[in-house]
């Protein structure tokens, strides 16, 4: 059984070669490094909350350096006009008064606190800083994660599905029906070949955009997040590649996954938008373990670990039955065979 | 080494594809398996190579029951050829050959290089991926491949379509060394030549039901209306006549200057075929 896992094993790297998808994956691995270090980490600023106050009886003695003092109502308004992300203190009333110009329910309580915080900062309401981390690794962490995201949940699904879709057009999955193997090699040749260049792909990724000490510490957690949601996606490609006619319906399942499932789950995990049901999507707890094992946090429970386990073994039975059915229908071929020869006779 | 007793199969609960098939294959023997589109050919076939299984009825093959899945020392002892070239285009006819024969144990297979040179493949096109390949080229490797670990059981559909004359003489050939060799050999075709000049035993299919099974020259023979037509020239005229076998016993009975020709009347393959099944095979 290892010789003809070995002999699969090497056909769909060879596949791969010559699909030139490891030339694009590491395209796609220049293209992200170049964008975190020479983009998103010296153009994209994370600044801090701009809050203005406006204090006519001077009751604010002791506030933060951070308050910015308007001398009037109007210049206050001016000032948030300016910034509607900021947060406004009316002290005229001897009472604090916040204005938000811009916000929503979920942040608005953040912003008033953090505002509180300034105006007080000798007493109760005292901003804590969570973590260590400084802006730029925080920033590091985040685009890394959500780029590792991206390109497991998206690009790789793509790849493994372009591959079975080719064999599928050969015809060769019928021949393989006659050989004297089992067929669940077959699916697993695919899955490891794929989990490896994911594993490879996240290492790398990981140790050129969070940094090498830094990456080394995080890269067993972000190893096992990887580990999930590559067998998650291969197995996804796989059956609808399995279940499909062609590539064109495939293109048109694969917008459908990219703008309704992966968008809400990266909308309620790094906007203020959130949605009640985003806790029964499972790609958010994915994304979200991926997030953790990049801060460092990985609080995943048993029941996240137990749920993967049972999803991706549900996923795999329902991939080798829809591989049963393809080897013994195989309808494929025919049309791919014959309009191939057709086309080189032609030429 | 095939045996099909009251072989049934369905498509759901409509379409019944094969409608009690009964018929065995010896061993060495090569076996015409004919029929139209649509007649139960391909499933019959699916379901001896072990592809295909829900069927009710007997089917023993190489000396054993079929049971559900069949296990990898069954497909060691098949080999099959498919109607289209199924290869991998990225690869070469030697790289595919190579990929193809690791899963089969080392002392049944032969020689890639030389089945393909047995085959006229061009050596100019050996380590060019199949993508380059026509069909006649792609179609001799994939003979290579059916053959490549000596099959005790060979299944060949449609194995000289695709082929130029010559191709097709020299698969025909290929098809009787292996059998030389002892294989046994199941032919599922539309060609009446291949069937004609290769089969020892040809069944006719229609509607999932066997409708005539026997040798060709038998077939043939059945249906002749054992009579021969003679081209003649009498008085600087040409004409023909119709006459009996056993009329020609004694000689001519007309007066000619010469004989053009004499046409035996035997019906072809495809006649005896369309005649027991009511429809042509394209």
């Amino acid at each position: 059984m290892g010789k003809d896992f070995r002999a699969i094993f090497w056909k769909d790297i060879r596949m791969l070669v010559s699909g030139k998808f490891f030339l694009l994956a590491m395209g796609a691995l220049a293209l992200y490094t170049l964008y975190v270090n020479f983009g998103y980490v010296r153009l994209v600023e994370l600044s801090m909350y701009k809050v203005c106050l406006w204090d006519p009886q001077g009751i604010c003695v002791d506030g933060s350096l951070l308050l910015q003092r308007a001398s009037s109502r109007e210049e206050l308004d001016r000032m948030l006009l300016e910034d509607p992300d900021g947060v406004g203190i009316d002290l005229s009333r001897g009472k604090a008064e916040f204005l938000l110009y811009r916000s929503t329910p979920q942040v608005e309580r953040y912003l008033e606190d953090y505002a509180r915080s300034l105006l007080r900062p000798q007493e109760d309401f005292k901003a804590e800083v969570l973590g260590a981390f400084t802006t730029e690794e925080k920033q590091r962490r985040e685009i890394t994660c959500e780029l590792l995201f991206f390109e497991l949940s998206a690009v790789g699904f793509l790849g493994i599905a372009a591959v079975l879709f080719r064999e599928k057009g050969m015809g060769v999955l019928r021949v393989h029906a006659c050989l004297p193997v089992r067929g669940r090699l077959f699916l697993l040749s695919k899955l490891a070949v794929f989990l490896l260049s994911d594993l490879c792909f996240a290492i790398l990724l990981t140790l050129l955009n969070v940094g090498v000490g830094p990456g080394l510490a995080i890269l067993p957690d972000v190893l096992v997040e990887t580990v999930i949601l590559s067998l998650f996606m291969a197995l996804i490609g796989l059956c609808c590649a399995l279940f499909l006619q062609d590539f064109r319906q495939f293109t048109m399942i694969y917008l459908v996954i990219a703008v309704f499932v992966a968008t809400p789950v990266f909308l309620s995990a790094n906007t203020s938008v959130k949605a009640g049901w985003i806790l029964f999507h499972p790609f958010y707890h994915l994304y979200m373990g991926m997030k953790n094992a990049f801060f460092g946090t990985p609080g995943e429970s048993f029941f996240y670990y137990a749920g993967a386990a049972v999803g991706i073994g549900l996923l795999y039975m329902l991939t080798a039955a829809a591989f049963s059915r393809e080897m013994r229908d195989a309808p494929g071929g025919l049309r791919y065979a014959g309009k191939d020869v057709e086309k080189r006779e032609e030429g | 080494m095939i045996e099909v007793k009251n072989l049934e199969f369905s498509y759901g609960k409509e379409k019944q594809a094969l409608r009690g098939l009964d018929f065995d294959v010896e061993d060495g023997e090569i076996f015409g398996f004919l029929g139209p589109n649509g007649s139960g050919k391909s499933t019959t076939q699916k379901i001896l190579t072990g592809i295909l299984g829900g069927y009710s009825g007997r089917v023993s093959m190489l000396g054993e029951e079929m049971k559900g899945r069949q296990g990898p020392a069954f497909f060691q002892n098949i080999g099959v050829l498919f109607e289209f070239p199924y290869l991998y285009g990225n690869l070469s006819a030697l790289d595919n050959l190579r990929y193809f024969s690791s899963f089969y144990p080392k002392e049944k297979l032969r020689d890639p290089l030389k089945t393909l040179e047995e085959l006229e493949f061009p050596a100019g096109y050996l380590k060019k991926t199949v993508s380059s390949y026509s069909k006649g080229m792609r179609q001799r490797v994939s003979m290579a491949r059916a053959v490549l670990h000596n099959p005790r059981l060979l299944f060949l559909d449609e194995p000289t379509s695709g082929l130029d004359p010559s191709g097709a003489v020299l698969f025909r050939r290929m098809i009787e060394k292996e059998q030389k060799k002892g294989t046994t050999v199941f032919l599922t075709t539309h060609n009446m030549t291949d069937a004609d000049l290769l089969c020892d035993r040809v069944a006719f299919l229609a509607e999932g039901s066997i409708a005539a099974l026997d040798t060709p020259k038998n077939l043939k023979e059945r249906d002749s209306g054992h009579c021969v037509t003679v081209e003649y020239m009498w008085q600087g005229r040409r004409d023909t006549r119709s006459m009996t076998m056993e009329s020609l016993k004694g000689g001519l009975s007309f007066a000619c200057e010469e004989i053009l020709s004499v046409h035996s009347q035997e019906p072809t393959l495809e006649d005896v075929f369309i005649r027991y099944t009511g429809r042509g095979l394209s």
